[in-house]
């Protein structure tokens, strides 16, 4: 491969895996930015958008205790289209329900509190997942019609199907921008971050459009269980390792800001595409940066962070 | 979090006031709490394992009765910076797990002492926390929780590849994904082997040299965060943890408390970290994972976040919930699922932990027996 086609193979694993994490981290942040809350079960949400894609779309030899219960095969087979459509609504519902009776009776307690209740309900879900269904993997395999490698310039034959993630979240993410930026919903939420005891003195009942807030982000965060899902194995500890690096993703990015989620997240996926594909190479030997790319993402962050406490594109205030 | 739970306690009773100002008398002495942990660290075993009736609802045996004090160590100090600094860290695992690996390595290359290995190990994860604490603590609330779960998820990566052995040799470091094996232990002091009994009747209620010798660092653990936190140094914490502008308009350099602070507890994790290795002569990887850090906060915050036998407590409840539990019949497979419930309902509604439920009740009935009252 040339190496203009070894670099766009990069940006476009980066982009790939940098779609994961900003669709994720867009809920987290606007969750952040509007509500003040901090939402350790985010990644139980995308727990459950794969879960719930993978029912909807396949049949699956179930274990864990649904077997003990008689299920061998469980699951509608609707197809993948089908989930795409269903796990947004179902994780947007269950986002609902979250914030009206777990975020909303938490929201004058200390952050600490949040923290620590949204990380014990990470755990039970992840938990109940891991007794319904044991903690084996299961594949969470893709239709034959996107699963195919087509051919891209440059590279040669790439999936069609991570090409098809990346144009699913850029979508999402002008969607969600135009729906802040240019409507009277994004009006009111916009001034209710900026300054939620005013807009209630206006007599904007600011309760809406925050549960609505919550509904969206957390079903992003379903709609990348569903296109994320199929590309590693699918078991009960996914939700948290997907939280961590969005978690990264909004602190470098700056809270709030969906232009610093877009940027953070695909800055982490290129940092770590590149590690995973260079190998240095020098007369006398060469070194796979491959072990490394999982700590990049970090050091990364670290020096981000260090430099511009408050985020690439947050505002020096909300940092101190 | 529960300091002021005796002054709002609603109604007093009079004819019980003398007695209780002796309790509360005897109860704020240091040589009490002393005394009452060597009494309870000696009975620990006995009740936890042979009394009647009781060990035979507990089903202890002495290796978890080891394993619940150095957990304790480890939540006692994670309560002085969440209960007493309020600061919540999610990355304690990197100081446990690394002072774990660090003292493996101690006894596989350097000298199976375990004095030494304690040693060593505690000052690696002090130099950890130093660093990770500078970087972390440069933002606050939870900025700070996300860093130190971010950092520590760090060193769990590097751990499980680039340090799996020592750079350019293949001599195991923290041998990846199997975890590190090669842990060789020597007697303590050169003296006491310490899976023996130990002499005459401490041997025959209390156990091996393994358990007193942890026991002895628990009873230590006790002891210096008492001291430390009933000494103005200590106080300067609880002040932060109230009010941190307040505190820096007094004059106190907050920065530095919060950083000493954070050492303190990466100290504390640290001793157990290296107990631990000692204890299992093994460190798997999962150490330096997050749930380590998880399961700290689970016990802290159970127990009782803000007091100093509350985490202790809440080690205790976690850890016999892990191996006692989960082998029971039908409701063994969901062990980890009734600790996440019942955490969920302490945070809800009582924030105090288990540990301040009485305090909690009394709170509770003194507010009812009030309703009718003089207001």
């Amino acid at each position: 491969m040339s190496l203009l086609g070894q670099v766009a193979s990069i940006v476009l694993n980066g982009l790939q895996q940098g779609a994961i994490y900003v669709l994720v981290a867009m809920g987290l942040s606007i969750i952040l930015g509007t509500l003040k809350f901090v939402n350790f079960a985010h990644g139980a949400l995308y727990l459950i958008g794969t879960y719930v894609g993978m029912l909807v779309a396949l049949e699956i030899r179930v274990g864990g205790k649904l077997q003990e219960w008689g299920y061998t095969t469980l699951g509608l087979g609707w197809g993948f289209i089908a989930a795409l459509v269903i796990v947004p609504i179902f994780v947007f519902v269950v986002g609902i329900l979250m914030e009206r009776f777990i975020a909303r009776p938490f929201y004058d307690r200390p952050d600490t509190d949040q923290i620590l209740l949204t990380f014990g309900l990470a755990i039970v879900v992840q938990e109940v997942f891991r007794i319904m269904f044991g903690g084996q993997s299961y594949s969470f395999e893709l239709p034959q019609s996107v699963s195919v490698p087509v051919t891209v310039p440059l590279i040669g034959s790439y999936p069609l199907w991570r090409l098809i993630l990346i144009g699913i979240t850029a979508a999402l993410v002008v969607t969600v921008y135009l729906l802040i930026e240019y409507t009277d919903f994004g009006l009111v939420v916009r001034a209710g971050t900026a300054d939620a005891e005013m807009v209630r003195l206006l007599g904007i009942k600011i309760s809406r459009p925050y549960i609505l807030v919550f509904g969206i982000g957390a079903a992003l965060a379903g709609v990348a269980g569903v296109v994320g899902g199929p590309l590693y194995a699918v078991n009960p500890s996914i939700g948290m390792e997907v939280l961590v690096p969005a978690f990264l993703v909004v602190v470098i990015g700056g809270v709030g800001s969906l232009t610093g989620a877009v940027l953070g997240g695909v800055l982490l996926g290129l940092t770590q595409a590149f590690l995973t594909q260079f190998t240095l190479v020098t007369p006398w030997f060469s070194y796979s940066l491959s072990p490394w790319s999982q700590v990049g993402i970090y050091v990364l962050a670290a020096v981000i962070l260090l430099t511009r406490p408050e985020g690439l594109l947050g505002s020096a205030e909300v940092g101190s | 979090m529960s300091d002021d739970a005796r002054t709002d306690g609603g109604t007093t009773v009079k004819n019980t006031t003398a007695l209780r100002e002796r309790y509360d008398a005897l109860k704020g002495e240091e040589s009490t709490v002393a005394v009452v942990s060597i009494i309870g660290l000696l009975a620990f075993p006995w009740l936890f394992i042979e009394a009647p009736v009781v060990s035979g609802f507990l089903k202890g045996y002495e290796s978890l009765a080891s394993l619940i004090l150095i957990w304790a160590i480890f939540a006692i100090g994670f309560d002085l910076l969440l209960g007493y600094t309020g600061l919540l860290s999610f990355g304690h695992a990197a100081f446990w797990g690394t002072a774990a690996y660090a003292s493996a390595n101690v006894s596989a290359y350097l000298t199976g002492s375990p004095l030494v290995m304690v040693l060593l190990g505690t000052v690696i994860a002090v130099g950890l926390a130093w660093l990770l604490g500078y970087l972390t603590l440069r933002r606050g609330g939870i900025y700070f929780s996300i860093l130190t779960l971010a950092f520590a998820q760090m060193m769990f990566y590097m751990s499980s590849s680039v340090l799996a052995t020592y750079p350019g040799s293949k001599t195991p470091l923290t041998n990846g994904e199997n975890g590190f094996t090669g842990v060789s232990l020597d007697p303590l002091l050169g003296m006491f082997e310490l899976n023996r009994e130990m002499p005459s009747i401490l041997g025959e209620f209390v156990g091996t040299w393994h358990y007193g010798f942890i026991a002895v660092f628990t009873f230590l653990a006790i002891v210096i965060a008492y001291r430390i936190l009933n000494s103005p140094y200590g106080l300067v914490f609880k002040a932060i943890r109230e009010n941190e502008q307040r505190t820096e308009f007094v004059g106190l350099n907050v920065w530095r408390y919060k950083l000493m602070s954070f050492i303190i507890s990466g100290t504390f994790a640290g001793v157990a970290g290296s107990l631990f290795t000692i204890h299992s002569q093994y460190v798997p990887l999962s150490s330096l994972y997050w749930t380590s850090s998880g399961e700290v906060v689970i016990m802290t915050v159970l127990g009782g976040a803000g007091s100093l036998f509350g985490p202790i407590f809440g080690a205790a409840v976690y850890l016999w919930v892990e191996n006692i539990v989960s082998g029971m019949p039908n409701i063994g497979a969901f062990w980890h699922l009734i600790l996440g419930l019942v955490f969920v309902v302490v945070i809800v509604l009582v924030p105090d932990g288990i540990w301040g439920l009485p305090d909690a009740v009394r709170r509770a009935w003194g507010y009812i027996s009030n309703l009718g009252g003089d207001r």
